[in-house]
């Protein structure tokens, strides 16, 4: 027998309810309705599991985790058992007085997104009037004792303003600003021909966070990745399947990752009927991608497989319709030619958009 | 980037924070941790926003009873700066 190594983090999405309708949004396209969503005990119940097997990270999110009335007790719960407290939001339902309570009941760290530094264009992206609002917000967090990161997801609509992006989010002294390419998944992957960028922004993109990086050192910390569909190999995604993170949805269905539940045959068990750490050793869906044996050629002989863990399951299968395929943005895949078929689709000169924009749950 | 001078006050930035767990000292920050032990673990416990960066060297030195007063500033001064880059320490 194997010994599995317990997971290091737990993402929760509290809920799937949201005031923005982001065209990149990863939540699934089936999304849960507030009359499914865990009660706050479950939750609470399941911190306490997570602590237990030595997780040490709480990744709130959703949705939008505000939308939940009973944050703070959770927030609350977190901290008591011992977690790293992270909220991700659009700061939208946030009030000075709500992050007072939040950060006094142990949040840690508070992540805020924005979708671009010209408001309308901001608005488009998000299909709502946000971004003041989220303006207004970010003035005021420094005043609390917690880490603050700005989250940024680029694509072929912003991309071109990456410098006046930088230093917009520069002028909120996060600790740390994190330039997100857009990922294919969920609503991301229905808007994908307006959302991928072309090679040349990708290229500038690389060049002007290199420079702040330089510029802000010590002051702020720069994250950004290249692309996947831009890359030679594919992420390494989640760390490895069922390696290192579990993700309880609005329902208590446990998964491996934000799309798993795209795969076709899986059963997700829930936290309602086993504990997490029974899920996370014996359930089949966390079993089945686990490890080399499921490797198809070319990832079963490569070096890389120990660092890649073949890339992302969802990926594949969004994109070949077979889970177990090599990830197709591996120039080594010999279905690589889907990327680059979508990737020359990428005509900067398109102006007509039509946004399928991410809808709330009924 | 600055190196911490003599009067500068090192300390956690803003929610990183040691973690609980008494048997496995490690220092929590957003995206992940690091486990801490021997030097590692005293400088960052001496690094409480109270004490200088002198006087964190003075008494680094005189805990490992060491003589070398100039590698010993070279050295924690470069683990400081960067945590200070990770923005896990500030100064």
């Amino acid at each position: 027998m194997t010994v599995i190594p317990n997971p290091l983090a737990l993402i929760a999405e509290i809920t799937h309810r949201c005031p923005l309708h982001c065209v990149y949004c990863s939540n699934p396209i089936e999304l849960a309705s507030i009359k499914q969503e865990l009660a706050t005990e479950d939750w609470v119940r399941v911190f306490n599991e997570a602590a237990q097997m030595g997780m040490l990270h709480l990744h709130l999110t959703g949705g939008e985790p505000l939308a939940r009335p009973d944050l703070k007790t959770l927030v609350g719960a977190a901290h008591g058992a011992g977690l790293y407290a992270n909220l991700i939001t659009s700061g939208i339902g946030l009030s000075e007085g709500l992050l007072e309570s939040l950060v006094s009941s142990g949040l840690d760290h508070i992540q805020l997104s924005f979708q671009d530094a010209n408001e309308q264009n901001a608005n488009w992206i998000a299909g709502a009037k946000s971004h003041a609002r989220k303006i207004a917000l970010a003035e005021g967090i420094r005043r609390f004792k917690v880490a603050f990161t700005v989250n940024l997801v680029v694509h072929r609509q912003n991309l071109d303003q990456i410098e006046e992006m930088i230093s917009f989010i520069e002028q909120m002294k996060p600790d740390r600003m994190e330039i997100a390419h857009t990922q294919y998944y969920g609503w991301a992957l229905k808007n994908r021909d307006s959302l991928l960028p072309t090679r040349e922004q990708v290229d500038r993109c690389t060049e002007a966070v290199g420079k702040a990086q330089e510029r802000l050192a010590g002051r702020i910390r720069i994250d950004c990745v290249v692309p996947d569909y831009y890359a030679r190999y594919p992420k390494a995604c989640m760390g490895g399947w069922g390696r290192r993170l579990m993700l309880v949805d609005p329902m208590g269905k446990v998964l491996p990752c934000h799309a798993a539940a795209v795969i076709p045959g899986m059963w997700f068990d829930n936290v309602r009927e086993h504990s997490l750490e029974w899920i996370w050793s014996e359930s089949s869906a966390f079993r089945k991608f686990r490890g080399e044996e499921w490797m198809p050629e070319p990832c079963r002989s490569c070096d890389r497989r120990k660092e890649d863990f073949g890339g992302c399951r969802c990926q594949a299968f969004l994109l070949t319709g077979n889970a177990s395929a090599t990830d197709p943005v591996c120039q080594l895949s010999p279905d690589h030619d889907l990327i680059e078929r979508a990737l020359h689709r990428t005509d900067p000169n398109t102006t007509e958009i039509h946004w399928e924009y991410r809808q709330n749950p009924k | 980037m600055t190196p911490p001078g003599d009067s500068s006050q090192p300390r956690l930035a803003a929610g990183c924070r040691w973690g609980t767990n008494p048997n496995e000292p490690a220092v929590l920050f957003p995206e992940g941790m690091i486990r801490l032990e021997g030097t590692g673990q005293k400088i960052l416990e001496l690094c409480d926003g109270q004490r200088t960066f002198a006087e964190i060297i003075s008494a680094l030195t005189a805990r490992y009873m060491l003589a070398d007063q100039k590698r010993i500033r070279e050295d924690v001064s470069k683990f400081l700066e960067e945590l200070n880059s990770k923005r896990i320490i500030d100064y």
